[in-house]
């Protein structure tokens, strides 16, 4: 994991991408009790697209990679030190979970990973049943500063799914 | 009147059962505050458990 996160700070350090943040069921992991999950989702903020058709391009990222000897893929993963990572191109709220997200350190590797609230307003999103547990948990299991997350709710439409589905939650 | 059902979990302690789950909630949230590097390796734990006991083969342990 520590040479995992090596390998994407390189993606950073080399201009590839702007920046990234640990995101999903991972990042949720800092937050909550541990659980199942099958990859590393890592969102990225892009270089901007160039030419006419404004097409974000993942290609840098992997070929980068691809330099390092990491070309081994299983389905959507790239393996990356023994990890399977997804690539999520970060736009509009993912984009500002990125920005938002808090930088921390794992195995003594600087990163950064998404807060709670805009963990729960990506998954709030996604909204498949796996994700409404990760919600379940964030709720009940971490500090949430509320008017931070009524704030992203709301910039995002997404204030009255929350508050259908969850209440006043506590 | 029936009496409450309580449960003895553990040397002079007996407990409610809505005192149990209060104290199964409290154990969630102190494994919530372990360290993220300890929940990894407690993921890569649960990844170990699906792939050789849940026999989920499509599942990759991590290397850490």
């Amino acid at each position: 994991m520590k040479k995992t996160l090596e390998a994407i700070n390189g993606l950073k350090k080399e201009g590839i991408v702007k920046d990234y943040a640990i995101g999903g069921a991972v990042a949720a992991l800092k937050w909550v009790e541990p659980f199942f999950t099958r990859d590393l989702d890592i969102f990225v903020i892009p270089l901007p697209p160039t030419g006419e058709e404004r097409v974000i391009s993942f290609l840098p990222i992997y070929n980068s990679l691809k330099d390092k000897g990491y070309d081994q893929w299983a389905g959507q993963w790239l393996m990356i030190e023994g990890v399977p990572v997804e690539f999520l191109p970060a736009e509009g709220l993912s984009k500002e979970a990125v920005d938002q997200a808090v930088e921390t350190e794992l195995e003594g590797v600087g990163t950064k990973v998404v807060t709670p609230e805009y963990l729960i307003a990506l998954f709030l999103k996604a909204f498949r049943e796996k994700d409404k547990m990760k919600i379940r948990l964030l709720l009940d299991q971490t500090k949430i500063e509320r008017k931070k997350l009524r704030d992203i709710l709301t910039r995002h439409g997404l204030e009255e799914k929350f508050k259908a589905l969850y209440g006043d939650w506590k | 009147m029936k009496s409450e059902i309580k449960i003895e979990i553990g040397k002079d302690r007996i407990v409610t059962l809505p005192e149990l789950y209060q104290e199964y909630d409290k154990a969630h949230r102190i494994q919530a505050g372990i360290p993220f590097e300890d929940k990894i390796k407690a993921l890569v734990d649960l990844q170990k458990i699906a792939f050789s006991w849940g026999k989920r083969r499509d599942v990759i342990v991590w290397r850490i």
